[in-house]
């Protein structure tokens, strides 16, 4: 059966009709039409369908949809605010952080989550928070130079 | 796929739904992937506890002992001072539990009654006496880890009845802990071979350890031949030695597509060198060393 | 000297906003009015005998709209080199992921329960999972009709035995006997996979006769030529579209599933959708990484003259050839490597398999050949005691040298990469006893291949690129407007590009071969240059001035010498509207291949010379945990002479990302197959990628010279090559501290046994 629930996702409330066994990701992308989080892999090996619930990184594709009720969630779509991008939006593009954007918006997901709880990551640091990501295109060093670029502008504000 | 929900409000109502034969879901993480990769259905019934408040939280026992709900997090242990300081063992293997999403969303209840071979907190808990309270209509009961653990997959529990805490006693004094992984990759790994090791310390002497292997039987179990070697000795490399032979004398490994079984049967006896050892820096140290995922101390700076 | 292209400016891909903001669309974003969801029914067995497929339960199931077998399609052989295949299985099934069935329904759960009611009726046959014995006599063929096939007149061919090469110089024996000291190896790589983050996903719906598939695919032309070849229609009534590819590294290269899905949607009456899900991709794409075996011998002097080479390889075909043939004279000629070596015999073979095919995935046969032949190198080194630096110095190939088919090179950089690589990385310095450094060299051509493209310019002098190529992430279609900015004195952000929709631009290779930049970039050059043409002419009425004194600058076209006078191209442009087009097309000729003497070679597709070749050397510095074999890679510096490098940071981007998957191969990426070919590690926590935390820091520079037969401005591969030396050079490191290693990927497992021995 369907159960009537509301979900929370980048500050809109979404009233949805969900059966038991679906998941976050499923019903976001496909009831919500918001197909930002993507796909890759079956078992929370990937990364790319991550969001954020209550601030915390989470693989979509392995959460129910119906624990999510009353929860604040964030999605890729979330990140930009009054159509500006968010300085990890704009750092991924300007330091090689992007190739075939399949990872982007888990990336991107992991990348705020650590940045939100840690402002100044070490290069490991930033490396360990990102490892349930997996990217094939840039071998990370272009998005650890993103994270990095985006960190310190976040500190000291936008450079321009 | 799974025909009915209901989020329990109350332990009442979460218990009543089992009785009514509903399977509870914390964090999902092991239930939903293992649905989505046929190994099982999901559960015709869920009853979902994540919002039972009275299963989250550590609580310091009178006495010195510590109370973990069974919806605390791994990240959340991984976070608690008196985790890392005195139950270290517990916040090493919290800390490289999957990657920061699983280690968010993934509970201790839910690792420990998903009852894997390869679970991470399961060697920690056995080694630090942790009780399971496992609640019912009819009541609680407490089992030791050692009797709730009875095969891959299995547990000691009823239907009925649902893991609301885990509950460790006092460590002793001058105690240290380890829990070491086998790891191909620095994260993202699942236990290939596992050893947990805790000790107290009388003065330059062992006074007493407990020693555990994962992944190297059906289930997560005690070397008793590794606890001896290291009971009343001095703590020193060839009493270490001993203990991680008895270690990988105890495992029956298999073949499979991670490693082979002579290789697991080695590296038992390498892991269990790498816990022991941390276990007893750690008891003489009192350090409070912060396990990060892949800490250099257990990948060959003390081997 | 490197010839980089400095920008002040970060240069923003076009598409990158789509892909940071989650707005982009990717195939399996996409849904059509009346869509349904398509699945496949694959082989019970790896080796049997089809006797019989029951639909009829399937059929029935409610909410099923289409169940196809071959009895329901064309029946239609196909195949690049060899036609060996069928879009669903006749007969026979020869890999676990054959497709034997497909079914279109309206949910995916109703298609999944309708593939498990068809049956299908076996005879299993023996299944043949290792190539060596898959060429031995007596061995059960793959495909017992393999002579009726239609196929490439220059295959070598025979039995399992789906292509032969060979390479012939000098004497070998008499080599050999020269020789002051031998060594011979044997290398085994085992079978790895592209692994792109996006499953692959086809979306397929008629409009009357003609049909629009939207597609995961790198090779959207060849995809249009596959659905139009085994359904029969013109490739006019086929249109593929690709939305954002989601990368593919060679796995998606090629025709694959799309005929199957236009099949169901033409069956139903309705668009239909497939999305695989992550076992698919590992089992069913049919173009994975093959493996291979490798026997090495090499003849030197003691003074660490190579003298003679001889080797023996026998590659994985998997089940059917797909664009595998050409693999064993690449492969040959990876085995002899960028080296002068005056005695040469290499013979190499591509056995079918019942695994799942291979195929080109990013610089198909080198990382493993390269792998088996640094590695070996070293150890010819340690023969003759050198230090393996100094061997590869005293042998790399430098200009006028010949290759092992005689190919004389013109300027390259191959001993700059080497020495630049041991620079950046500190090669002999002190290092803690657990630790090592590895270098390895290696080569790859530039693929000529015809393509075009169109450049137009707009009323208000903006323009638009209109490009049949590929982008799957390289970023290579992306910095195109780069090229036509160049040469219309314009920036490239007035540039838009349309691309990758086989009825917009002229048909190109797609994203294969690292071919890109290095074709349609000419193609987009050429274009460009038809349009600065036509505004030369409006120009010259304009400011009454001869051509030849014209230049094109800063958005305008000016008099040399006298900037002030001048007229902006967007007035031009405006003045053109209405009356005269500013429309530009090229294509540029393909180079010809480098002149050789091939007369030494069998089994010659094309890889016998090597058009403007890259060189790359990598050095890296690993730690081996000698307790357990857990190696982890430190550092690694990365020298590569690519011509002339356009875009910096898309350039360091590729090398960044294929030394991670050459760690990923050296390390931990290979498919376990259990006695019958199956794959028995089809998902992610067992076939391990590199995560962030796994791959070090990677240091990257360029050395050469813009090559004369190379791409725009003497531009030659870039995307391939990286991954090319990485697995040879970890593989060395690893050996100074745990001793060879003698099979791909090296992981712990191996290493540590390697130790035990």
């Amino acid at each position: 059966m369907r159960y009537d629930a509301v979900l929370n996702v980048n500050g809109t409330d979404y009233p949805v009709e969900i059966e038991p066994g679906r998941s976050l990701l499923s019903v976001v992308r496909t009831e919500l039409g918001l197909a930002g989080s993507k796909e890759g892999c079956d078992d929370s090996e990937c990364g790319a369908c991550m969001m954020l619930l209550d601030g915390r990184p989470v693989n979509s594709c392995s959460y129910l949809a119906l624990q999510a009720q009353g929860r604040a969630i964030v999605t890729v779509e979330g990140l930009t605010s009054g159509g500006e991008l968010h300085p990890l939006q704009r750092q991924f593009l300007e330091q090689g952080g992007v190739q075939c954007g399949f990872c982007t918006p888990g990336m991107l997901i992991s990348a705020k989550a650590l940045l939100d709880q840690n402002p100044d990551p070490t290069d490991d640091e930033i490396r360990l928070a990102l490892s349930g990501n997996l990217c094939r295109c840039t071998g990370y060093q272009g998005i650890v130079r993103a994270v990095q670029a985006a960190a310190a502008e976040m500190a000291v504000g936008p450079s321009r | 796929m799974s025909a009915t929900y209901a989020a329990a409000a109350t332990l009442e109502e979460a218990l009543t739904a089992m009785r009514a034969g509903c399977r509870p879901v914390a964090g999902g993480t092991d239930l939903v992937v293992g649905a989505r990769q046929g190994k099982s259905a999901l559960p015709d019934a869920l009853v979902a506890i994540h919002g039972l408040a009275g299963l989250h939280g550590i609580a310091e026992l009178p006495g010195g002992g510590l109370r973990i709900g069974a919806l605390v997090s791994h990240a959340d242990l991984v976070d608690h001072r008196a985790v890392r300081s005195r139950y270290t063992a517990l916040a090493d293997a919290s800390a490289i539990v999957g990657s920061h999403a699983t280690r968010h969303v993934g509970t201790i209840g839910g690792n420990v009654m998903n009852a894997s071979p390869a679970m991470e907190t399961g060697g920690p808990l056995m080694c630090m006496g942790a009780e399971a309270v496992l609640a019912s209509a009819a009541g609680e009961r407490r089992l030791g880890l050692d009797a709730l653990l009875t095969g891959p997959g299995s547990t000691a529990a009823r239907p009925d009845e649902l893991l609301v805490a885990i509950e460790l006693p006092p460590p002793a004094a001058a105690a240290g802990s380890c829990y070491a992984r086998l790891e191909y990759r620095r994260q993202m790994e699942i236990a290939v071979v596992g050893a947990t090791c805790s000790v107290s310390l009388d003065g330059p002497r062992v006074a007493a350890a407990l020693v555990a292997i994962t992944a190297l039987t059906p289930c997560i179990m005690r070397v008793p031949a590794a606890e001896a070697a290291l009971a009343g000795s001095d703590g020193g490399a060839e009493a270490i030695r001993t203990a991680g032979d008895a270690a990988a004398a105890a495992a029956k490994p298999i073949s499979d597509v991670r490693a082979s079984a002579e290789y697991r049967r080695a590296m038992a006896a390498v892991i269990a060198r790498r816990a022991i050892a941390t276990a007893i820096a750690r008891a003489r140290d009192g350090s409070e060393s912060v396990p990060i995922p892949a800490s250099p101390a257990l990948h060959g700076a003390t081997d | 000297m490197a010839i980089v292209e400095e920008r002040r400016e970060p240069f923003i891909r076009q598409d990158g906003k789509d892909k940071v903001t989650g707005l982009g669309r990717y195939t399996a974003d996409l849904t059509r009015t009346g869509m349904l969801h398509a699945r496949f029914r694959y082989a019970d067995h790896p080796h049997a005998r089809l006797l019989g497929v029951d639909t009829s339960r399937a059929r029935a199931l409610a909410g099923v709209f289409a169940v196809l077998t071959q009895d329901d399609v064309p029946d239609v052989r196909y195949g690049g080199f060899v036609e060996d295949r069928t879009l669903f299985a006749r007969d026979v099934v020869r890999f676990e992921g054959e497709i034997v069935a497909a079914v279109a329904a309206l949910t995916p759960e109703i298609a999944e329960r309708a593939v498990e009611l068809i049956e299908v009726d076996y005879e299993p046959l023996e299944a043949v999972s290792d190539p060596e014995h898959a060429l031995r006599d007596g061995t059960i063929l793959v495909h017992d009709g393999w002579e009726g096939y239609e196929a490439n007149e220059d295959l070598v061919r025979r039995g399992n035995d789906c292509s032969r090469s060979t390479i012939a110089k000098g004497d070998v024996e008499a080599g050999m006997a020269e020789a002051e000291v031998t060594v011979k190896e044997r290398y085994v790589a085992d079978m790895s996979h592209a692994v792109p983050i996006e499953p692959r996903a086809i979306v397929a719906e008629w409009q009357g006769d003609k049909v629009t598939v939207w597609t995961s695919t790198q090779v959207p032309f060849i995809a249009r030529s596959g659905i139009a070849t085994t359904l029969q229609l013109p490739e006019a009534d086929v249109r593929v579209i690709v939305p954002h590819l989601g990368g593919g590294f060679g796995g998606k290269c090629e025709f694959h599933f799309e005929a199957h899905v236009a099949a169901l949607a033409r069956a139903a009456a309705r668009p239909v959708r497939l999305v695989f899900t992550r076992r698919e991709e590992f089992i069913a794409p049919d173009h994975r990484r093959e493996g291979q075996v490798v026997e090495i011998e090499t003849g030197a002097m003691r003074d660490g003259t190579l003298v003679a080479r001889r080797a023996r390889l026998v590659l994985d075909n998997g089940a059917y050839a797909a664009d595998a043939p050409f693999f064993p004279q690449l492969a040959a000629m990876m085995v002899v490597g960028p080296y002068r070596i005056p005695h040469v015999s290499v013979d190499a073979h591509l056995a079918y398999t019942n695994t799942t095919p291979s195929g080109s995935v990013r610089a198909p046969t080198a990382p493993q050949a390269c792998w088996a032949l640094e590695q070996h190198m070293d150890a010819v080194a340690e023969a003759v005691g050198m230090d393996p630096v100094e061997l590869r110095r005293r042998n790399i190939v430098r200009e006028g040298d010949e290759s092992a088919t005689r190919q004389v090179f013109t300027p390259i950089a191959a001993a700059e990469t080497l020495e630049r690589a041991v620079e950046m990385i500190g090669y002999g310095r002190d290092l803690p006893e657990d630790e090592a450094i590895g270098v390895a060299c290696g080569w790859w051509p530039s693929f000529a291949m015809p393509s075009g493209a169109h450049v137009k310019l707009h009323g208000d002098g903006s323009g638009t690129i209109v490009t049949g190529a590929q982008e799957c992430g390289t970023g290579s279609v992306m910095a195109l407007p780069l090229l036509a900015a160049e040469v219309l004195g314009m920036r490239p952000e007035q540039f838009t590009v349309v691309y990758q929709d086989t009825d917009a631009g002229p048909w190109d290779a797609g994203a294969s071969g690292s071919q890109t930049t290095f074709n349609n970039g000419r193609a987009v050059v050429a274009a460009a240059v038809d349009v600065r043409d036509q505004l030369l002419e409006l120009a010259e009425e304009v400011l009454e001035a001869a051509r030849a004194d014209l230049e094109l600058a800063g958005g305008r076209v000016q008099v040399k010498g006298s900037p002030t006078t001048g007229v902006e191209i967007a007035d031009l442009a405006e003045k053109a509207a209405g009356d005269k087009l500013l429309l530009g097309r090229g294509s540029g000729s393909p180079a010809p291949l480098p002149e050789c003497d091939p007369s030494g070679c069998t089994g010659r597709l094309g890889m016998e010379s090597f058009l403007a070749p890259t060189f790359i050397t990598h050095a890296a510095r690993c730690k081996v945990d000698r307790a357990t074999g857990v190696v982890r890679v430190l550092e690694v510096a990365a020298a590569h002479d690519s011509g002339r490098v356009l875009n910096r940071v898309g350039a360091d981007g590729q090398v960044e990302g294929g030394v991670a998957m050459g760690i990923g191969m050296a390390l931990s990426e290979g498919s376990q197959l259990s006695a019958d070919g199956r794959q028995l590690n089809a998902y992610l926590l067992d076939y391990k990628l590199q995560t962030a935390s796994d791959v070090p820091s990677i240091q990257v520079d360029w050395v050469g010279a813009p090559d004369p037969n190379g791409g725009p401005n003497g531009a030659k591969a870039v995307a391939e090559p990286p991954c090319v030396p990485t697995p040879g050079a970890v593989g060395n490191a690893i050996a100074k501290i745990a001793g060879r290693v003698h099979q791909l990927p090296m992981t712990p497992l191996r290493v540590w046994e390697t130790m035990q021995r």
